[in-house]
């Protein structure tokens, strides 16, 4: 049972930032329709900042504030500059250009801060005996606080996109760009907002895996690949989606390396496709996500 | 003289551009293969190889819009069925001692890979755009997790893969076993890639070919008319997916080991295949190999930028060699990618077949009746019989043809 408990929490934990990272492409799929290949590297440059920041001798929770208002800066850079000159263009174009600067920004990291594995400090308590007991299991504070984590920035997108004007116009461009545009909202801020936002959640959810993980160059490759499995699973236009596909995911993961032996960590592909595979057959758009009407 | 001059399909002026285009290409190729070195000849030969996988792709992802990241998966899958193959590794009735000669496990490769690719081809029924990516996606990086699983080791080689297998040129090309294995493969590599670019050309005119097109521009329209959705999406995956694992062959051939770590059987060969596509231009037929040209050429002049720092970092997109792109070298490829997505967006052939139809327009030939060459009409669909199946430079999937429309057969030269 505690063993269970562990394997439960601790999939919830990395359920948590898969979810964060998933979010944060529903963000920008909601407003430009675009997968962001460059959401991982952003968030693992992000998190070098929190590293060197924190080595100058800043607060953690600090650094990793303001290395998510970096990541914001360089998302929305990344919107204004790269994407949306080619996006009307041609869409085909978006995901090459995509690809080029997760390619850049990856040997960007590489040429500034080397490649060597290095520790990040957890923001939360992380030493040997911050534990808390839960039904007889000793579980961490800081997988504990992931989720927390997660439970806030939830809470905060609800408020923001359910009870601020930013997130009402940011709902009506991701349903309308042209209404959007003719009732007077400044659909290009909105669109920078979006990415810019998911930057920041990208560089969140890559500050809290490092300390675990360890901080390298290839630190969110993976942490990518699974929270865009997330993404469709739930829906890649529902942020509730996003939220019950990664921890799916996470939780598949848990159970899977600690439960069933002849599987283990190398065959969670395999795995993640039958999942999938039964997933959209049934609901091609996803758990949670919005079917599109078509019309001839 | 006005612009744009206007060029008979099938006149000798067509025949004259054809004949200059095909002779450039194979001229460059002759001295390519008598002056260059033998570095620049593996370079130019992987090139062909990815060319032909991304011909593949092509069928699949320009022609039918269905949006694939999986080909890394059957170019695998080639490669490892002809090491398993040549190397005995599985039983096979038909050479002594389980022993295949190496050229015949290509068509094995085709055969399985087009049965396999029925079989993904089954969810693009369903699934569109991002969601049916995905799903290839995932269904490359679960291949390559089967190549590495520790059961199968005894038929796949398990993590440490397959080695210790060649193909030697046969004695009829009369090149030398081992001094000549370089443009033995460039030959090879060649030669697959005109039959498949042939065959792929000779699709398109084709009635499938049209109804790929159709599906591509309209899925529900496509359906209304008649077209067979089940037996086009599923065959096209099929035949593109037989072409890349024919490429994955030769690579494995030419590579002599294989190893699912390789790169170029995941997410990144996945990733640098769409990106030769694009780059080159979907839907068109000198697209796949001007983007594989661009793409491992501009590749390598980017690895020469940047010195490696160490190999520590993922991105050995092109493996053969063992070399990686690093630090300076993979940020100037990443930003030549964005500049080439902001100012060519429709890829190296799309545009320039933009920029010339403002120079030559190639129409196709009109009924005797009016008497007249010069009756152009408005566009290919007011075009009888013009087929065209790459008339204007397609973004993946997307509906809308925007640009100058240019009423070219696949087949004129660009």
């Amino acid at each position: 049972m505690s063993l269970f408990i562990e394997r439960l929490v601790n999939g919830l934990a990395d359920g948590s930032i898969y979810a964060l990272l998933a979010l944060a492409l529903v963000v920008v799929f909601r407003s430009t329709g675009q997968l962001n290949f460059a959401q991982g590297e952003i968030g693992t440059l992000g998190a070098f900042v929190v590293s060197t920041l924190t080595l100058s001798g800043l607060p953690v929770w600090l650094s990793i504030l303001l290395a998510m208002f970096v990541g914001f800066v360089i998302s929305a850079g990344v919107e204004r500059v790269v994407v949306r000159p080619i996006e009307h263009r041609n869409p085909g174009a978006v995901i090459v250009a995509l690809i080029g600067v997760f390619l850049a920004v990856n040997q960007l990291v590489a040429m500034f801060w080397g490649v060597d594995a290095r520790g990040l400090p957890n923001v939360f308590p992380d030493q040997a005996d911050d534990f808390v007991t839960i039904l007889g299991a000793p579980v961490r504070i800081a997988r504990l606080g992931v989720i927390g984590v997660l439970i806030v920035v939830l809470l905060l997108l609800w408020l923001m996109f359910n009870k601020t004007k930013i997130g009402l116009a940011m709902r009506a461009v991701a349903n309308n760009q042209e209404s959007s545009n003719l009732v007077g909202i400044r659909v290009g801020t909105i669109l920078v907002v979006g990415w810019g936002l998911a930057g920041a959640i990208g560089v969140l959810a890559a500050a809290l895996l490092a300390p675990s993980a360890g901080l390298t160059g290839t630190l969110m490759l993976g942490p990518f690949l699974l929270a865009s499995v997330a993404a469709v699973l739930g829906g890649l236009d529902s942020p509730v989606g996003a939220v019950v596909g990664g921890l799916i995911i996470g939780l598949t993961e848990a159970f899977m390396v600690g439960y069933v032996d002849f599987l283990g960590a190398d065959m969670l592909f395999p795995v993640m496709l039958v999942i999938l595979l039964v997933v959209l057959l049934l609901r091609p758009s996803g758990l949670f996500g919005s079917e599109r009407v078509e019309r001839v | 003289m006005n612009l744009p001059v206007r060029v008979v399909k099938g006149s000798w002026q067509n025949w004259l551009g054809r004949v200059v285009l095909f002779g450039g290409v194979g001229l460059f190729m002759f001295r390519a293969m008598n002056e260059w070195s033998r570095s620049g000849l593996g370079l130019l030969t992987d090139a062909l190889i990815i060319a032909i996988a991304v011909t593949g792709l092509n069928l699949i992802t320009g022609y039918t819009g269905q949006l694939s990241l999986g080909h890394a998966a059957f170019f695998a899958i080639g490669a490892f069925t002809s090491a398993m193959l040549v190397t005995g590794k599985v039983w096979s009735p038909f050479f002594t001692d389980n022993i295949w000669t190496p050229g015949w496990t290509m068509p094995v490769a085709a055969v399985v890979c087009f049965l396999i690719g029925m079989v993904v081809g089954i969810p693009a029924l369903r699934l569109k755009g991002i969601y049916l990516a995905l799903v290839t996606l995932v269904f490359t990086e679960a291949v390559r997790a089967l190549f590495k699983y520790g059961e199968f080791e005894g038929v796949t080689g398990g993590a440490t893969g397959i080695k210790g297998f060649g193909y030697l040129p046969p004695s009829w090309t009369g090149l030398d076993g081992r001094s000549d294995l370089v443009k033995w493969f460039f030959w090879l590599s060649l030669a697959i890639l005109v039959v498949v670019s042939i065959l792929s050309a000779g699709l398109l005119r084709s009635r499938i070919g049209r109804a790929m097109v159709a599906v591509r521009d309209n899925e529900t329209a496509a359906a209304v008319m008649g077209v067979n959705l089940f037996s086009i999406k599923t065959l096209v995956f099929g035949l593109s997916g037989a072409i890349a694992g024919v490429a994955g062959s030769l690579y494995a051939l030419k590579l002599t080991l294989v190893d699912a770590d390789i790169p170029i059987f995941g997410l990144f060969g996945s990733v640098t295949l769409l990106v030769a596509l694009v780059v080159g231009g979907a839907a068109q037929n000198w697209g796949p190999f001007v983007g594989a040209m661009f793409y491992v050429f501009v590749n390598d002049f980017a690895r020469g930028v940047g010195e490696a720092p160490s190999d520590a970092v993922i991105l050995g997109w092109f493996v053969d060699s063992g070399t990686k792109i690093n630090g300076l070298g993979g940020v100037t490829f990443g930003v030549l990618l964005i500049l080439f997505a902001r100012f060519v967006p429709f890829g190296a052939v799309g545009t320039m077949r933009m920029w010339r139809s403002k120079l030559v327009q190639v129409v196709p030939r009109v009924p005797a009746v009016a008497g007249v060459v010069d009756s152009r009409s408005s566009g290919p669909l007011g075009e009888e019989g013009s087929g065209s199946v790459d008339s204007t430079p397609s973004s993946i999937g997307a509906v809308e043809s925007p640009g100058p429309i240019d009423p070219d057969r696949p087949d004129s030269p660009s």
